[in-house]
């Protein structure tokens, strides 16, 4: 947000008339409805000295979220921005961009409204424009965490009886819909995608997952399910839609492993990248 | 109803609840000796002197034939060409060809040569979309859907007709597959000169929640104007245009093949690459930045600046009327934003600090509806850079009031906003923008100025007055 309008439009734009701004900037103090409406700026706004490039902050809970999302390995318990709250950045010589910020976060999924928000605070470090940030971060619950476990067996439950639909899909359809039978896939997915996500993110680039275009398998025989599929992510400040192949292994309470490959869409960088989580049991071959 | 796409791996409609059947279709209308093919124009007048009798039966007959044609363009093989919508407007193309010149050839005959040559000589493919019937009256027709375009066409034929004394659709230009561009005029007939609203839509293919809210702005006008005084004075100074769909040709390829592409459809590099940015085609600091010579790229600003006939239609027009334009507001989704000028530079409008003022009382204004955040800036600022866009080109030829709202989500969803959102978004939007409408208004037609002097404003009435004395 600018800074409140201190000053009326000058007359000649540009020309400085310190007597002029100086009784302007004594009546504004004084008459207080002077003031622009609306909130004052908020941490990282424009036209605020010292503050951090505007967008950094955002961008760095961003990629915390989507790490937390990733490490927490819970598919219920999906978390995605609600505010900045304040924060600092620290630009050393190599470009290397340091960002400390607190932010609120809530629960993912149109369909929770309860409102609740969970506050967070993390350092974020990006390396000059290199993706995969360094990520502390920590929030406080938005739910007790045997609720969280609970609901994440019973969509592991839903997810072992659910045979998927193989091959191109489009989840939600063109109308935006999921259905309710389908959505622990969805959930699944964007865990996943959480990871991909996570290591594509710079202090410019920002994704969000925009549709589940295939599923290449789902299999659910053994204890963990095992999930290969294909997403198409959208990069917001290029406007670009990325397709990236991932394939998970996940059991409830247990790390997620996942491995992934996105296609570039004519650029030369392509990307890929691989976690394990060591606690889970070995997997079938990955053949890609 | 709908196909589902995929990117890369093919087509598979997801299984869906089959739609309703389709209601039977009106009676033909008066003039026609049975029932026409395709949605007729809305006449000028009763069968006198309206041009609803188009053609001569022999043609018709040609025409039923090849009533629906999918056409492949070379490179394009899922080009769905809906040949329908061209027809239904001789009524308003007169006898002005393609570039809008006074030719020999009528129009119609022009287009219709044109199409019949292109879709003759190219293999016919099913077209794989059942859309919805095309004869729905208007009162049936659902505001909380998505409707691809040949409803939205029949959609505007129906309320030029409906509320004839106040609603007009009028011809804008072609868009680059041909397809005729329509805007609709909503103006009380009366002797003071008007100021003109003009809100467009849809300029990014994928962003369907904005078609769906200039539709759904249509419709809330129109249905409140006679009785909701703070619509109804509205309509005593301004005339709104509204566009509701600028990329046609995009649009109806994100029903038809990829719900994802958000450029136009043209041609480019001897057909291997195909769309521009329609929103970096502008000729305001056109391909400086936030945007790519390579056609390749998602925002590929064109061949040149306004290279695209959709953006030539639009700046023409604006460009014609730009001593009456006050407002012009261009709907995106999505972010939840409400966007100032410039994309192209961190500088400000000169009346930038009122556009902000009046952009956050608006994002209050949407607040209060649904309790959702929308936040206010300037597109450097608050998005990121871009060159070209219509919001800054509309700014820099003078129009004073000129917003990009990015409609919702905030990325849950994005562009593929849940049919069951519609509703919610366009009543907060709404709100948002009946608010800089209010402004706007009071700012021109200060009505009612009892209440309009505040301390505050007094206070700034003599501070500029004593500013100016130094």
């Amino acid at each position: 947000m600018p800074p409140a309008a201190s000053t009326p439009p000058a007359p000649r734009p540009g020309v400085p008339r310190p007597a002029a701004l100086l009784l302007a900037l004594a009546l504004s103090l004084a008459v207080p409805g002077l003031r622009a409406a609306g909130p004052g700026p908020g941490p990282g706004s424009p036209g605020v000295p010292g503050a951090p490039p505007p967008g950094l902050l955002r961008q760095a809970a961003r990629a915390a979220l989507h790490f937390l999302n990733f490490r927490a390995g819970s598919p219920s318990g999906l978390r995605v921005l609600a505010a900045v709250l304040r924060g600092r950045a620290a630009v050393d010589a190599r470009r290397t961009c340091r960002v400390d910020l607190e932010f609120t976060a809530e629960r993912y999924g149109p369909e929770v409204a309860d409102g609740r928000l969970g506050r967070c605070s993390a350092r974020v470090v990006f390396r000059h424009q290199k993706p995969r940030p360094a990520v502390n971060v920590t929030c406080t619950r938005f739910m007790e965490t045997s609720r969280r476990r609970r609901e994440d067996f019973l969509l592991y439950k839903r997810a072992k009886r659910l045979r998927a639909p193989l091959g191109a899909t489009s989840i939600p359809d063109s109308h935006g819909w999921i259905d309710p039978s389908l959505r622990p896939i969805w959930d699944l997915a964007l865990l996943g995608s959480s990871y991909v996500m996570w290591e594509r993110t710079t202090q410019t680039l920002q994704y969000y997952m925009a549709q589940l275009s295939s599923v290449n398998q789902w299999k659910t025989n053994e204890d963990a399910i095992d999930f290969d599929y294909t997403v198409l992510l959208h990069e917001f400040s290029t406007q670009e839609i990325i397709p990236c192949r991932i394939h998970l292994v996940w059991y409830p309470g247990k790390p997620l492993k996942v491995k992934y490959h996105c296609q570039e869409l004519h650029t030369a960088q392509e990307g890929s990248g691989t976690e394990e989580g060591s606690a889970v049991a070995p997997t079938q071959p990955n053949n890609f | 109803m709908q196909l589902d796409v995929t990117r890369k791996l093919g087509r598979r409609p997801t299984p869906r609840p089959l739609p309703q059947p389709p209601p039977p279709p009106p009676p033909p209308p008066r003039g026609l000796a049975g029932p026409a093919p395709f949605p007729l124009p809305q006449g000028r007048t009763g069968p006198a002197t309206g041009h609803r009798v188009l053609l001569a039966p022999s043609l018709r007959v040609i025409l039923r034939g090849l009533k629906a044609p999918p056409k492949a363009r070379p490179g394009n093989p899922e080009q769905v060409f809906q040949a329908r919508p061209l027809l239904a407007q001789q009524h308003v193309l007169g006898d002005r060809n393609l570039e809008g010149k006074q030719a020999s050839e009528p129009l119609l005959v022009t287009a219709l040569r044109t199409w019949m040559e292109k879709s003759l000589a190219q293999p016919r493919r099913e077209v794989v979309e059942e859309t919805g019937s095309p004869w729905q009256s208007l009162d049936t027709y659902s505001y909380t859907r998505y409707h691809p375009m040949e409803e939205i066409y029949q959609w505007m034929i129906q309320i030029s007709e409906k509320y004839a004394g106040v609603a007009t659709q009028h011809f804008l230009g072609m868009t680059y597959e041909t397809r005729p561009m329509y805007y609709l005029k909503i103006s009380q007939p009366s002797d003071n000169p008007k100021k003109i609203i003009w809100m467009d839509c849809g300029i990014h293919a994928r962003e369907w929640i904005a078609p769906a809210f200039c539709q759904w702005f249509v419709k809330e006008i129109l249905q409140n104007y006679k009785d909701n005084p703070r619509i109804g004075r509205f309509l005593r100074n301004l005339d709104f245009y509204v566009l509701p769909v600028l990329n046609i040709d995009g649009y109806i390829y994100t029903w038809t093949t990829d719900r994802l592409w958000r450029k136009s459809r043209s041609s480019h590099n001897n057909g291997t690459c195909f769309g521009t940015d329609l929103n970096r085609n502008f000729n305001v600091s056109w391909c400086s930045i936030g945007a790519s010579k390579n056609c390749q790229d998602i925002t590929f600003c064109g061949s040149g600046p306004v290279s695209e006939p959709e953006t030539k239609a639009v700046s023409s027009f604006v460009e014609s009327k730009k001593e009456s334009i006050v407002c012009f507001l261009t709907m995106h989704s999505y972010g939840q934003l409400i966007l100032t000028p410039y994309g192209y530079t961190k500088n400000k409008s000169s009346n930038h600090e009122e556009l902000i003022q009046v952009g956050q009382k608006a994002a209050n204004a949407l607040k209060k509806k649904h309790g959702t955040n929308y936040r206010v800036g300037s597109s450097a600022d608050i998005l990121y850079a871009t060159s070209g866009s219509s919001r800054d080109w509309a700014r820099d030829i003078g129009i004073p009031f000129s917003y990009t709202f990015e409609l919702r989500d905030n990325g849950t969803y994005g562009f593929i906003l849940p049919a069951a959102q519609i509703q919610a978004t366009c009543e907060e939007t709404m709100e948002a923008v009946l608010s800089v409408l209010d402004d706007v208004y009071e700012k021109y037609w200060n009505s009612d100025s009892a209440d309009k002097v505040t301390p505050a404003t007094v206070v700034l009435g003599l501070l500029v007055s004593l500013v100016s004395i130094f």
